[in-house]
């Protein structure tokens, strides 16, 4: 389960560059906020049509819960705009190491904590060592692309 | 000033963990389809303003560009909906890494060859090295 989970996450992320590469093209074509209203906007119609065929009926809706669930994008959408703001002025590498470990910061006090609904999963030393390793690659991600930049 | 935009880049990467930790246990509650319809209709709805208002003027219209460009929209749900299944599972944190392991793997495959009109990058080492660690990290999180 854990593997198949691993594995849609990889996915994920793969897909998402994809996506990130064509939306970089686009918004260099009409602007970032217009390609992230489209990539919003197409993506709500593409969800919207898999509802309408394929969603089971559940006895909670969208109305029903919380509103702070709701959330979820009012903490999405500020990142794109931040980050049109920050690689001007400080580079795309150090604003992308800077976010993710944001992410990572903040995922970590969410799974520990159980913040937000979530279940609860301890900070562990294998945990803390999966960090540690992460450090390091992200060290290695950094430093390859100061190389491409010496290059051209 | 470097500083401040350095600490609200990280700010708004928690920001996405956040929406990440908001949609699992919303997936959960109504599904995950509606879960992600929330996150791209509020998104839509916040960006279409950010166009209306930030936006420079006369710029050209979508429907002037070629149409593989559009198609991130349609890639946007394939990742938000795995957001929403993968976090329960397996954890934030984990799920996070696994998304920059399958962005490092896309950046030495698709790079490589300057798939989907990327400018082409040969795979050189330091990615390599970088792409192990990240498992590496994986296999540390998976022992909990």
């Amino acid at each position: 389960m854990t593997i198949i989970m691993i594995f849609l996450a990889v996915i994920g992320g793969a897909t998402l560059s994809i996506q990130a590469a064509l939306n970089g093209r686009l918004g260099g074509n009409v602007g970032v906020f217009k390609s992230a209203f489209l990539t919003f906007s197409v993506g709500a119609l593409v969800t919207a049509l898999l509802i309408f065929y394929f969603e089971p009926n559940h006895a909670v809706t969208l109305m029903d819960v919380p509103k702070w669930q709701l959330l979820g994008a009012m903490c999405g959408v500020p990142y794109i705009v931040i980050m049109v703001l920050a690689v001007q002025k400080i580079g795309t590498a150090v604003a992308t190491v800077a976010v993710i470990f944001g992410q990572l910061t903040m995922s970590v006090l969410i799974d520990n904590f159980g913040w937000l609904g979530n279940e609860a999963i301890a900070l562990s030393p294998s945990r803390l060592a999966a960090l540690v390793c992460l450090a390091i690659a992200l060290f290695f991600i950094y430093s390859s692309g100061k190389v491409e930049d010496k290059k051209s | 000033m470097q500083f401040l935009l350095i600490l609200l880049t990280f700010m708004g990467g928690m920001g996405l963990s956040v929406e990440a930790g908001l949609l699992g246990p919303l997936g959960s509650e109504v599904g995950e389809l509606w879960a992600t319809f929330s996150i791209f209709a509020v998104g839509a709805a916040l960006t279409f303003l950010l166009m209306l208002f930030f936006s420079p003027r006369n710029i050209p219209s979508f429907f002037s560009q070629p149409p593989s460009l559009l198609l991130g929209g349609v890639l946007g749900p394939v990742y938000v909906v795995i957001l929403t299944i993968a976090t329960p599972n397996i954890g934030i944190a984990m799920t996070m890494i696994g998304i920059l392991a399958g962005q490092i793997f896309k950046s030495l495959i698709i790079d490589h060859y300057g798939l989907f009109g990327t400018t082409e990058r040969k795979i050189d080492v330091k990615r390599i090295i970088a792409l192990a660690f990240i498992i590496i990290s994986l296999v540390f999180m998976a022992q909990g």
